[in-house]
């Protein structure tokens, strides 16, 4: 789909996406989407963060008639341009991005008047450019002296690109400050590189800028470093992947994106968090008490209606899992719990609802371990299907994952009167068992079980599904805690009034 | 010269002082080698053919048209030569080795059309006097050391140095056996068995190239295709070669200096023995020179780039970073001993050497400048190499820019002034370049690490 790019109308919100919408499918994306829908009356432009352009395909959702414009930006695609050309660099720039680093180093606010300096430093074309940062000698007594001073890592020239792979993609974004979309309000999804032009756009163009974080980026950094063409020879880097490396080098990057978080914070207003728990962790990273705002996610409560009203208090045996079949979801321990339910409730089963073919090796893995463990007969895998058709036949909700946000899937299964089990991950216990103190006294819509653990997962279900007193109080408190607490209507409500706050 | 280091080393290993002179004296044969011996044969064929009674004009004739054709030959193959250099080193780095051969018979090819075009258009407008047989012959012979300076050059990039200089013993063992075998023929005579011992010469090469690398085909253009055409190495080349050549060129043509010999080649006495009798006296420096180079130097020079590449420590890194710095201090050092003791010695010995030789004194200034003149040479030489090695071409482009233009400008000024300053032009130049030179890879060195990392591509 192509956007006519209408120059003479200024949207009234840009939203800052890195990696995710439209392009990429998922739960923020999702959002995102629900957001642009639930919200016609305001219009929106994107400015979509990628990697390279390879790692993407076409838009996956159908773009909703109030984004007017759509831009894209490939942050980790090498300027065919650039030559090398040796040079000084100017001393007095570099003082001041040691104080900037020093502050950062001592786990110091950064004070307004060095960020907003060196933000124009970045952003006029000459003293803090990518050349200079590339070529010049100052530049490169800076990451000489850093490596001997603070660096344990033993090569070099790994730190070396890891130091030019995670800064490179700054100069990228200060080089488009003046390409953005116009618009009244700039609204980052995530803190990162989107979060960093946010705060750019804030302070070179004076305009409103707002966060809403959903995760913990320097957790869920979607954009993969190893994916750079910058470099032609990153030495042993990326080889094994960044993340395998321990130490120093690990460290670094992640300090890195909490300092970009931080500059993130210190624009953004409000900053929005998901949750009570994910506000408190944005507290500790150094976003202001004041500033933080807690908006959980909605979901379209008519749509489960009926599922609700058809649903009997004498629940099947069946445990639904869904959700895509790769190892980070853990199917496999699902699969096993299943397993240990069926020794005490042999007509329990197991369905496996979601794509199997992002990891094909992963799902035959799985099926392999049902067959192994003789649940030809419990287990069913029945691929991508509608939920709305399936969630009726379900008697419980069970999630394994080893990592999650916070999964819509859980309040689909809430507003359908559906209690769920899910591993102690992400938002998964705020949703369970409440968020704020008022929330938690409405009481538990389900259970709460530890990672890889087969066994707690088998016993919460086979308590649920056998005490009909048990399971009962769950559904109630699951579809008390939904209506009150995630209804879409109030999250679109949220929004709309910060968004006229900003505007105006 | 890539691949000597290994077999000095051996000899450095020994331990002894015995093996350290062998390792310097074979150092010595190696780097000065090829230039001696051409000097000294074509010097032999003279003085012995003068003691056969061949008439002195046709010996003088003889020599001054192979001085001639040994300068322009080499001009005109600078073009060229370091740049085919850097062909190979890339294709064996890319280990296309099958593509190397190809290369080199095209390149002899391409070589002996150009060389035999520009030769033969030369001789045919400004020898008209001179006989169809002499004509012939110097298209020939220049032909033949075009070529035969292409497959030097290459074949020292093998690392048989010693069947290089036993290729050179013979090939101009053969130039002097056929000289004077032909000398009743005259001129005609002894530019004929010139060419018979630089063919033979060639041909010696020829197998040993042949013999180290596979063919996939037996001829290939590559080294022509513009990506692997570096412009800075073909000036380079050139003006490395013009540099150490432009005062003698000027010397030759200015009618105070020089007499006319043979057709419109000129030739000037006073100045060309001296300095002939001079390039023997840089073994000493040559030899040192390629030791430190070839081990220290490289050694380091290795152990940094590995350090590099394999993710060592910055400390590890510029600590390799000073030992290279450390050996090529080190290099000059004894270069500046070694080859200033030669000169101290040549001094004193000169006056008895001149008359040894029967040569007038009028030329001992001229000797006494010239010395040292190329010992300053020997310096620059090493400086090249080094710049070289660390791929600063447009350094070592400055460098022999500066080299062509001072060389040129102040022989210029000199043949204005007394024949008591003759010599120090070629001398001045030497030196300024010298001095620049240390200059440039001072500052190279301070900046090494910031080259190696910021400035790749």
């Amino acid at each position: 789909m192509n956007i006519p790019k209408d120059k003479q109308k200024q949207a009234d919100i840009c939203l800052l996406l890195e990696s995710t919408y439209p392009y990429v499918r998922g739960g923020v994306s999702s959002w995102v989407h629900q957001l642009i829908n639930g919200l016609p009356d305001f219009t929106f432009a994107l400015f979509f963060i990628g990697s390279t352009r390879d790692d993407y395909d076409e838009i996956r959702y159908e773009l909703p008639d109030n984004i007017i414009d759509l831009q894209t930006l490939y942050i980790m695609e090498r300027d065919a341009n650039l030559t090398p050309r040796a040079h000084k660099g100017d001393k007095t720039v570099y003082a001041q991005l040691e104080q900037m680093h020093n502050h950062f180093r001592d786990g110091n606010r950064l004070p307004p008047e060095l960020f907003s300096s060196l933000t124009r430093l970045l952003a006029a074309p000459r003293e803090l450019s990518l050349k200079n940062f590339l070529y010049s000698e100052q530049s490169w007594e800076k990451i000489r002296h850093d490596y001997l001073q603070y660096c344990d890592h033993p090569s070099f020239i790994d730190y070396f690109w890891l130091i030019r792979t995670i800064h490179l993609p700054l100069f990228a974004l200060a080089s488009v400050v003046n390409k953005v979309p116009k618009a009244k309000l700039y609204h980052a999804i995530s803190t990162g590189y989107a979060g960093f032009l946010g705060s750019l756009m804030h302070r070179v163009h004076d305009k409103p800028f707002m966060l809403s974080e959903h995760g913990i980026y320097t957790k869920e950094r979607k954009i993969d470093l190893a994916k750079t063409t910058w470099i032609a020879d990153q030495g042993n880097l990326f080889k094994t992947g960044m993340d395998e490396h321990i130490g120093y080098l690990r460290t670094v990057s992640i300090h890195f994106f909490e300092a970009l978080g931080k500059m993130t914070y210190a624009a953004s207003q409000p900053i929005i968090s998901l949750s009570e728990a994910n506000r408190e962790k944005q507290i500790i990273d150094g976003a202001s008490r004041d500033k933080t705002v807690v908006i959980a996610n909605g979901i379209n409560l008519t749509r489960f209606e009926p599922i609700r009203k058809s649903r009997s208090n004498n629940p099947p045996p069946v445990l639904g899992f869904i959700g895509r079949v790769v190892s980070i979801k853990d199917v496999k321990t699902f699969i096993r719990a299943i397993r240990i339910l069926c020794n005490h409730l042999p007509e329990a089963e197991g369905w496996i609802i979601g794509p199997e073919d992002e990891d094909q090796e992963y799902a035959d893995g799985c099926k392999t371990l049902a067959n192994n463990l003789d649940l030809q007969n419990n287990i069913k895998f029945l691929g991508f299907q509608n939920i709305d058709t399936l969630l009726p036949q379900l008697g419980l909700m069970v999630l394994t994952s080893i990592s999650e946000g916070q999964p819509l899937v859980i309040l689909e299964a809430f507003a359908s009167g559906l209690p769920v089990i899910a591993t102690d991950v992400g938002f998964c216990s705020g949703m369970i068992l409440g968020d704020s103190e008022e929330d938690r006294a409405l009481g538990a819509a389900g259970v709460i079980t530890p990672i890889a653990d087969p066994s707690a997962t088998a016993h919460a279900a086979r308590e649920l599904l056998t005490e009909p007193g048990k399971w009962k109080t769950a559904r109630q408190v699951a579809e008390a805690r939904v209506d009150r607490y995630y209804d879409e209507s109030l999250l679109f409500e949220r929004y709309r009034e910060r968004y006229n706050k900003a505007l105006n | 010269m890539a691949g000597i280091g290994f077999e000095l080393r051996k000899y450095l290993e020994s331990d002894s002082y015995l093996g350290a002179l062998k390792a310097y004296g074979y150092a010595g044969i190696i780097g000065a080698g090829p230039w001696i011996l051409s000097i000294l044969g074509v010097m032999l064929v003279g003085i012995l053919s003068v003691s056969m009674q061949v008439d002195a004009h046709s010996v003088i004739s003889f020599l001054v048209s192979v001085t001639w054709l040994m300068a322009s030959s080499l001009m005109v193959t600078g073009f060229l030569l370091l740049v085919f250099i850097r062909f190979v080193a890339d294709r064996m780095f890319e280990k296309a080795d099958a593509i190397i051969l190809p290369n080199v018979v095209g390149l002899l090819l391409f070589s002996t059309l150009i060389s035999g075009g520009l030769a033969s258009l030369v001789l045919w407008l400004y020898f008209p006097d001179q006989s169809i047989f002499y004509r012939i012959l110097m298209v020939a012979n220049f032909v033949a050391l075009c070529n035969m300076w292409f497959a030097v050059i290459f074949s020292s990039g093998m690392k048989q140095y010693h069947l290089i200089i036993t290729a050179f013993c013979l090939g101009y063992l053969t130039v002097v056996v056929s000289a004077l075998s032909l000398q009743h023929k005259g001129l005609e005579g002894l530019l004929t068995g010139l060419l018979i011992g630089h063919c033979t010469l060639l041909f010696f090469m020829l197998v040993l190239i042949f013999r180290e690398y596979p063919g996939s085909s037996f001829v290939r253009f590559d080294f022509l295709k513009r990506k692997n055409i570096y412009l800075r190495l073909i000036f380079i080349g050139f003006f490395y070669n013009t540099g150490i050549w432009i005062d003698k060129l000027l010397f030759w043509m200015d009618p105070a200096t020089s007499e006319p010999v043979i057709g419109p080649l000129r030739a000037s006495v006073i100045y060309d023995l001296p300095i002939f009798l001079a390039y023997l006296s840089i073994i000493p420096g040559m030899a040192v020179f390629l030791v430190k180079i070839e081990t220290d130097f490289v050694e380091a020079y290795d152990n940094y780039y590995r350090a590099v590449r394999e993710g060592a420590t910055l400390q590890k890194i510029e600590r390799f970073s000073k030992e290279m710095r450390q050996s090529v201090k080190e290099g000059f050092s004894q270069i500046c001993k070694v080859q200033g003791l030669t000169v101290v010695m040549i001094f004193i010995l000169a006056p008895a050497i001149i008359n040894w030789l029967n040569i007038s004194p009028r030329y001992l200034n001229l000797l006494y400048v010239d010395i040292v003149a190329v010992a300053l040479q020997v310096i620059l030489l090493s400086i090249l190499n080094v710049l070289f090695y660390l791929d600063r071409l447009t350094a070592a482009f400055c460098l022999t820019f500066l080299l062509v233009v001072s060389n040129g400008l102040l022989t210029l000024i000199t043949l204005q002034l007394d024949p008591v300053y003759y010599g120090f032009g070629f001398c001045g130049s030497m030196l300024i370049s010298s001095v620049v030179g240390i200059w440039i890879l001072r500052r190279t060195f301070d900046k090494l690490e910031y080259h190696t990392f910021m400035l790749q591509n």
